[in-house]
């Protein structure tokens, strides 16, 4: 694991120290080459490297530390247009705050230890909350990122209360531990505000569709990084946190994931049904993303094999799939600056290449089979389907409405006449292109061999 | 910034003592200070414009969709239609930057106020059919809950057109045009001129054309009003300041702050300034005789309005007569009061550098016509006049609406030429269905695009006063 978070600490002074013309370049290839690092874990045997007390890795934690590093370079090569009016320095900040927050984030998904990931999961919200109230486009940002920083705070400190009161009971933290703990959490109202602190703080995160305020306006007002990383990781650090808390909880979880479950159920309906009304591009996006992570609570609070399964291809899937719509709607607003659906029509007679991006995006975000998506809905819809077989209504009636936002939004953005107003935009450049790519053929790619996702035996 | 924070503090000095303070006291003015700290706390509160420093919520936003510079009646009228015609609500977000928010210079203000169907072009009748309706119906359209119905004063006299024996055959043709596209016109010749309107002397006149229906005046500074409230109810942000530069974004000027805006489209709704606002886009910046170099060829040119009280005059069934000579005059109010002017040919052009009246062109240039065609003006006492100022197309004193060929995100509205405010509801809806369709649905005024300038194809109006 030093073997990632060195070079990742390392990229700081890199970056402080090269030229400015070649500031881009080099954090790029230190984050690629940091990324290929991460595939060797695909060679692990199981999937698993226990070498260190500290830091360790898993058939759960290893696709989320893949896609961790592999969204650096992408987060880079996105914002090299936005900041281009600003000076060497700044962009310097803005750059140490995204390897900041990498650095976090591969720590967090690789702790050892319970209290280890729980202040690395607080520490992800600094640089975010800079990058989002500091680089955004509007005045409103100020507010999306108290509620960002508001909301995951206040859900996270019963997490540590609870936590720090599990560490006094049960004596170590140590996931790898967990697994071999006898002590089973019976139904009592101690017990139960101890599931709830355990659980909230992720609910907030994922974020469960009652508590999900901050999300429409943090992904909305931050900058294309931002938003990027939010919903590519951060989104999934609350079901990470979930899937690690959980073996602790049992058998509570059968009976307190109840009210949480149907909320999901509900809130996925709600959402993509938002969706369909939403006029402003990114807002829309924001909200599927709500739709999709309802579907992965689901999956978590269900606990079998299957639905866990799902959970995991669903989170690789929904990280590579949304990052790559923010980055199409990025280069839509970088073009016309405005972020409304209605402005750029019938981009497809003008740049055919970008309708290829736009199209595979919309397919993978309304899970078009073969793609990963459809496996992970396919796996968490069966597990709940079989939960109870009421649930298939809702998660049905979610397929489709997913299918009709997603469609809507590219028919809206891609076909019909094209709007005189965009008719002198510039095409797609070399840079967004390799984005693009970047972005699906890690889709496309996993189509063929899933298991690597598959968390089978975490 | 810096000056008002500085203003804050030089106040007053330390030293100073008022009546009833003690030093380190309460003082007088204790409430105002109170005031200033709670208005620069709410400026600081999130969700408000970011800007710790100091106090910006006179400034406009950092962004918005749609920027429309000029807030007359033309600019309001792009705003409430957009706002209207946008498929979820809430989906675009419209800033209109007024420069003079008292309206002391705009042409809306200004204005006759007259309505008329007696054009020459299709499009220009439909424009006034178009409005004219709105008109009818403007308290179902600019309705704001818990606010009172707009009077509008609308006088339904119609316009009466009198034609010399050369144009009379022209007004026929024209005529029958506007009966047509659906105006409710009637020809009538001398002797029933003297039937109807037995003030008027009829020597000279082979011909008049007389607007039975949808044509008078009404009370411009009320639709400005009205549309004003409605488009603020709309959510539409309403800005004082002028455009000053702009290269992909609008930066304006309040005093010496300056903001840029970043916005997706401009609508040129600037009337007789509308040619400065272009030529900040680069519209004309190229050799001459192509496209680049083509120049939105609208300038300001200054009309008079003359107001005179005259008891033995027409009463109160004249319509707005056009003279002739070119000469109109219409009846103001009940007490005997008739409004009205005449348009100065090329070489008498007054100079629009300001709204200075010219006395002596009543004298010389109006009142023998008036006289001439309405005896009782004789003894006619000039009360009052003003000046105004016509967004004048140069190329053909006919409106350019829709976007600008190069330019592709700015917007027209603008170069009406004296007849902006009766076609300003059909001008906004052309205009927000051009940005929200992709083309004219309502109206349609492919005509009036800006590439009419370039390839030299004229859309000549006969009826301009």
């Amino acid at each position: 694991m030093l073997k990632i978070i060195l070079p990742t600490i390392m990229m700081l002074p890199t970056m402080w120290l090269s030229k400015t013309h070649m500031m881009w370049i080099n954090t790029m290839t230190c984050s690629l080459l940091i990324s290929i690092f991460t595939l060797m874990m695909l060679y692990l045997p199981n999937n698993s490297c226990n070498l260190s007390l500290n830091f360790f890795s898993d058939p759960l934690t290893s696709p989320l530390l893949m896609l961790t590093a592999w969204l650096l370079p992408l987060m880079i090569l996105a914002t090299q247009q936005h900041l281009y009016n600003n000076s060497a320095p700044r962009k310097k900040l803005y750059i140490s705050m995204l390897v900041f927050l990498q650095i976090s984030l591969i720590m967090t998904f690789s702790a050892t230890e319970l209290i280890l990931f729980y202040i690395l999961f607080e520490t992800t919200l600094i640089p975010t909350l800079i990058i989002i109230t500091r680089w955004g486009y509007q005045p409103e940002r100020l507010n999306a990122g108290s509620y960002f920083l508001f909301y995951t705070l206040a859900g996270s400190l019963p997490l540590l209360i609870t936590l720090l009161h599990y560490f006094s009971s049960l004596g170590s933290l140590n996931i790898l531990t967990m697994t071999i703990n006898t002590k089973e959490m019976m139904l009592s109202w101690t017990n139960n505000i101890m599931w709830l602190g355990c659980m909230m703080a992720f609910m907030v995160k994922m974020p469960l569709y009652g508590l999900h305020l901050w999300l429409p306006k943090a992904h909305v007002e931050a900058p294309i990084a931002g938003s990027m990383v939010l919903a590519a990781i951060l989104l999934k650090l609350g079901s990470y946190g979930m899937m690690r808390v959980t073996p602790m909880l049992n058998p509570l979880t059968e009976k307190m994931s109840y009210p949480f479950i149907v909320l999901s159920l509900w809130g996925m309906v709600m959402t993509s049904s938002i969706c369909l009304r939403q006029a402003d591009l990114k807002s829309l996006i924001a909200y599927s993303s709500v739709s999709h992570m309802a579907l992965v609570i689901l999956a978590i609070l269900i606990q079998t094999p299957w639905s866990l399964t799902g959970a995991m291809i669903l989170m690789i899937a929904h990280g590579l799939t949304s990052s790559l719509l923010f980055c199409l709607a990025n280069s839509n607003y970088e073009r016309v600056h405005s972020r409304t659906m209605m402005f750029t029509r019938g981009l497809q007679a003008l740049f055919p290449l970008l309708a290829l991006w736009w199209l595979l995006a919309n397919l993978t975000n309304l899970a078009l089979p073969p793609t990963i998506n459809l496996m992970g809905e396919l796996l968490t819809i069966l597990a709940s389907f079989s939960w109870s077989n009421f649930t298939i209504m809702f998660t049905g009636f979610n397929m489709l409405i997913t299918a009709l936002y997603s469609l809507h939004m590219f028919t809206s953005t891609q076909r019909g006449p094209l709007t005189y107003s965009t008719s002198n935009v510039k095409p797609l450049f070399t840079r967004e292109n390799t984005l693009m790519l970047m972005h699906m053929a890690p889709i496309l790619l996993l189509t063929l061999n899933p298991k690597t996702i598959m968390c089978l035996t975490p | 910034m810096l000056p008002r924070v500085l203003s804050l503090g030089v106040r007053r000095g330390p030293l100073t003592r008022r009546p009833g303070t003690l030093r380190g006291g309460f003082s007088l003015d204790w409430e105002e200070k109170l005031s200033e700290i709670k208005k620069k706390i709410q400026s600081v509160l999130p969700g408000t414009s970011l800007h710790p420093l100091y106090d910006s919520s006179h400034l406009p936003p950092d962004h918005s969709d749609v920027v429309i510079v000029g807030g007359g009646v033309l600019g309001l009228s792009v705003a409430y239609w957009l706002k209207k015609l946008e498929k979820q609500r809430g989906a675009l977000r419209v800033l209109v930057v007024e420069r003079d928010l008292t309206y002391s210079q705009a042409s809306s203000a200004l204005s006759l106020g007259g309505i008329h169907q007696q054009f020459s072009l299709p499009e220009n009748i439909h424009l006034s059919l178009f409005s004219a309706s709105f008109l009818r119906n403007i308290n179902e359209h600019l309705a704001v809950v818990d606010a009172p119905p707009l009077d509008l004063q609308f006088n339904p006299l119609g316009y009466l057109w009198l034609a010399s024996e050369k144009d009379a055959a022209a007004m026929e043709n024209n005529v029958k045009v506007q009966r047509q596209e659906g105006a409710k016109v009637c020809l009538m010749s001398p002797d029933q001129l003297r039937n109807k309107f037995p003030w008027i002397n009829t020597e000279g006149v082979a011909l008049a054309s007389y607007g039975m229906e949808d044509e008078g005046w009404f009370d411009p500074w009320c639709l400005l009003q009205g549309l004003r409230r409605k488009v603020q109810s709309m959510g539409v942000l309403f800005c004082q300041g002028e455009v000053t530069r702009e290269s992909e974004l609008v930066k304006m000027d309040n005093s010496v702050e300056y903001q840029p805006v970043e916005c997706a489209l401009v609508i040129n709704a600037a009337g007789a300034w509308s040619a400065q606002i272009a030529a900040l886009a680069g519209i004309g910046k190229g050799p001459p005789d192509t496209l680049q170099g083509t120049k939105l060829p609208v300038e300001p040119r200054k009309r008079y309005v003359y107001v005179w009280h005259c008891p033995q005059g027409p009463g109160l069934e004249s319509p707005l007569v056009a003279d002739t000579s070119g000469t109109y005059f219409r009846r103001e109010g009940l007490g005997s009061n008739y409004l009205g002017g005449r348009s100065p040919t090329e070489e008498e052009e007054p100079d629009p550098e300001n709204l200075e009246v010219d006395h002596d062109f009543f004298q010389d240039k109006v009142w023998p016509h008036l006289a001439q065609r309405v005896p009782a003006f004789e003894t006619l006492k000039v009360q009052n006049a003003w000046a105004g100022y016509y967004d004048y197309n140069t190329f053909d004193q006919n409106g350019v609406v829709g976007p600008h060929p190069l330019v592709v995100n700015m917007f027209f509205a603008t170069g009406f030429s004296g007849h902006g405010l009766q076609q300003a509801p059909g001008v906004g809806r052309a205009v927000a269905e051009m940005i929200l369709e992709g083309r004219f649905q309502t109206i349609n005024l492919d005509s009036f695009l800006f590439s009419r300038f370039y390839l030299g194809e004229k859309i000549q109006e006969d009826n301009i006063i």
